[in-house]
């Protein structure tokens, strides 16, 4: 419902910004049905978003610019694409498992990467391809707001689709494959078949994202098959928890967002996504999905009385944390740029550093003390926490 | 003629520097069963930790204590980040050192900038060793190939010849028999931990000085990395020399072919046809140098799972 509305309520750049969260959901969700569902880590999967994009765009710039399909149904040459890909890539990937698997995805990426920029014709080179929407269906997809209606029906779809899968004993299989693949090998399934299965599936939806994202971008470019793609979906959906559907989708919009919101105002965000998700491996291997889910069997186990404040001292603990974290790296970040070096080497003595509203000078006590204080304040309360809710156990 | 030796002898030596990395990697796989994300991470810091020093203490104390300190950090994330996971398993283990890499990337950026650093060989090693024909050799390379040598050379007399290295193998093979012997396991795991990690530090401290330092870096060698433990069979000290030599000749001599898929089918008279379908059949072998490794690996991971020299499927 919120979603749908969405177009009324935002400015037309937030709106790319929530077409572009939709994408990352849709990826993320895709991603996890391989290393969710399937238990089989892929550290490559750039590499099916990138050819679902730019399969995309190379089939918007067919028959001379009219376009093979008409717009609305370009994502599915993504998808096609994508699950082409996928089959060949996941007949040599299954082969092993674990972490050799994990290394394979990896170098089929990085092969893509290397060779992308070298095929011009099939790739643009390092300039990459542009393409046009073309009208379709009485609809112009010109705005903003039709690309996005656009982009949330076809994401809605595959998220029905892939729930659906999980409940199909396909689904059912790909989950026993994570559990135990040498049983179902015994109980005489064709262990490799349900795993390339898997791969294909999830490749045909990373496809059908960057398929989407092509077709809101209008264009496409090498730097799709980047590792830094890779590594982002890998990071979103893990935050989110892969325990459950909606957790990497969550994930995956929450972190796009919040990389929205924040890219203009720091340039450490990528150092903040990072220690997000040590944090999750760390102290909540389930992710944020796993944690609203505690929270909420918390409160319908223990009842409100104990369960909130124990809720309350961890939010807090959490915030005191991160506020602590945030000072301490922004601080650092702008001792260490290259702007704040060459004023100290001018002036005598360290000038001050602007940072929330207020001039703080880095040699002072106060600096330093304050940000450290809010780690220990915070790293007091979480223990407090615990020892609340292992009291009461 | 002079121009082949010079790039077989260059890609012997990036070989060698790709041994070095990959001989912490590879021991701590067998060790451990988990393959460290973060392992390029200490050669990208053992370079920037030399950076650092460098104006400090000179070069060689810098490249020292930077070895030092990379292994320091190795120790300390065996010690209270992958213990404290090991419970989840191992898919949880490299989803950590993933994290861990990703951080240890972003840190650089804040404290160096998103850009490569100055960090050189000092001018009293920036001599040449030998001529051949009208070509010098800088004797920096030389030191280079030096360095790994001797430190294949000491790793490989420490782990067969003494009293710890027949424990480190013990460790590595039945971890539960050897502490069921007495021996101090975990202390073991973190010691190879922290010595693989002080190496690829030593690695970065020399390479970087000679190729470039820059927040990049682990990505970039260490992709190789797992390509050459992966070809090399995991596990296998052996296998990993053979494998870094093998990758970094290949490359190297590659970046010299002028040669395409379209010339070689030439000789069975398909030239014409490969040409006009363009694409990679033209392509020339030098411009696909950077990703002849891959194809390498998925080959090997076709024809031989287990790696050149691996013991187990």
């Amino acid at each position: 419902m919120l979603l749908a509305a969405l177009p009324a309520l935002l400015p037309a750049g937030l709106l790319i910004a929530s077409n572009q969260m939709l994408v990352a959901a849709l990826f993320a969700s895709a991603y996890s049905l391989l290393s969710g569902r399937a238990g089989m880590l892929s550290f490559g999967h750039a590499a099916y978003f990138g050819i679902g994009a730019f399969a995309t765009v190379h089939a918007m710039n067919a028959v001379g610019g009219a376009g093979l399909l008409p717009t609305p149904l370009m994502p599915l040459i993504g998808a096609a694409a994508g699950l082409a890909v996928g089959i060949v890539a996941g007949w040599f990937a299954t082969q092993r498992s674990g972490t050799t698997f994990a290394m394979i995805t990896l170098a089929i990426a990085e092969l893509l990467h290397a060779l992308a920029p070298q095929l011009k014709s099939l790739f643009g080179g390092e300039s990459g391809i542009s393409a046009m929407r073309m009208p379709a269906w009485g609809l112009d997809f010109g705005s903003t707001t039709q690309v996005y209606y656009l982009t949330l029906c076809w994401v809605l779809l595959s998220l029905a689709l892939l729930y659906f899968h999980g409940l199909t004993p396909a689904g059912r299989l790909t989950l026993a494959l994570r559990e135990n693949g040498h049983r179902l090998r015994f109980l005489g399934y064709n262990v490799h078949g349900l795993g390339v299965s898997a791969f294909a599936i999830s490749a045909m939806f990373s496809g059908l994202a960057g398929g989407l994202q092509a077709l809101s971008n209008e264009a496409a470019n090498y730097a799709v098959f980047d590792a830094g793609v890779s590594a982002s979906v890998v990071l979103n959906s893990y935050i989110g928890g892969v325990g459950s559907f909606f957790g990497p989708a969550l994930g995956a919009a929450l972190m796009s967002f919040f990389g929205y919101a924040v890219s203009d105002i720091t340039q450490s965000w990528m150092l903040y996504q990072g220690v997000l998700f040590v944090g999750v491996m760390m102290f909540a291997p389930a992710g944020v999905s796993g944690l609203l889910g505690s929270g909420s069997r918390l409160f319908a186990q223990r009842g409100w009385k104990l369960a909130l404040p124990v809720t309350l001292l961890a939010v807090c603990a959490a915030l005191l944390l991160s506020a602590g974290g945030v000072f301490i790296v922004e601080m650092l970040q702008r001792l260490c740029s290259q702007d704040y070096r060459a004023m100290a080497q001018a002036a005598a003595k360290l000038p001050t550093i602007a940072l929330f509203g207020r001039a703080w000078s880095p040699g002072s006590v106060l600096t330093w003390a304050l940000p450290v204080a809010l780690l220990v304040l915070g790293a007091v309360l979480a223990l407090a926490a615990r020892r609340r809710l292992g009291a009461n156990a | 003629m002079d121009a082949f030796v010079f790039s077989l002898l260059n890609g012997l030596v990036y070989g060698l520097l790709l041994f070095m990395v990959s001989a912490g990697l590879t021991l701590v796989f067998g060790m451990m069963g988990v393959l460290n994300f973060a392992h390029a991470s200490f050669y990208m810091l053992g370079a920037y930790f030399s950076f650092a020093l460098q104006g400090l203490l000179g070069f060689g104390p810098a490249v020292v204590v930077a070895t030092l300190l990379s292994g320091l950090v190795g120790v300390i994330v065996e010690r209270f980040f992958l213990r404290r996971v090991h419970a989840h398993g191992h898919a949880h283990e490299l989803l950590l050192t993933f994290g861990l890499s990703f951080i240890i990337a972003e840190a650089i950026k804040l404290f160096f900038g998103n850009f490569p650093v100055d960090y050189r060989i000092p001018a009293s090693l920036d001599f040449t060793a030998f001529r051949i024909g009208a070509q010098s050799y800088p004797a920096y390379r030389v030191l280079m190939a030096v360095v790994a040598l001797a430190m294949f050379g000491a790793l490989y007399l420490l782990l067969t010849r003494t009293r710890i290295g027949i424990i480190v193998r013990a460790a590595i093979h039945k971890p539960r028999m050897a502490q069921a012997l007495g021996h101090n396991v975990q202390l073991v795991f973190m010691g190879v931990f922290g010595v693989g990690a002080a190496l690829a530090g030593l690695a970065g401290a020399v390479a970087g000085a000679f190729y470039t330092t820059n927040p990049n870096m682990a990505l970039e060698v260490g992709v190789m990395v797992f390509v050459v433990v992966v070809v090399g069979g995991l596990g296998s000290l052996g296998g990993a020399m053979l494998a870094s030599l093998l990758i970094g000749v290949v490359t190297s001599l590659a970046v010299s072919v002028d040669r395409s898929l379209a010339d070689l089918l030439g000789f069975v008279g398909a030239q014409a046809w490969a040409e006009n379908i363009g694409g990679l059949m033209t392509l020339k072998v030098s411009s696909l140098a950077a990703t002849l490794p891959f194809m390498l690996m998925l080959l090997i991971l076709l024809v031989r799972p287990r790696g050149l020299m691996g013991e187990k499927n």
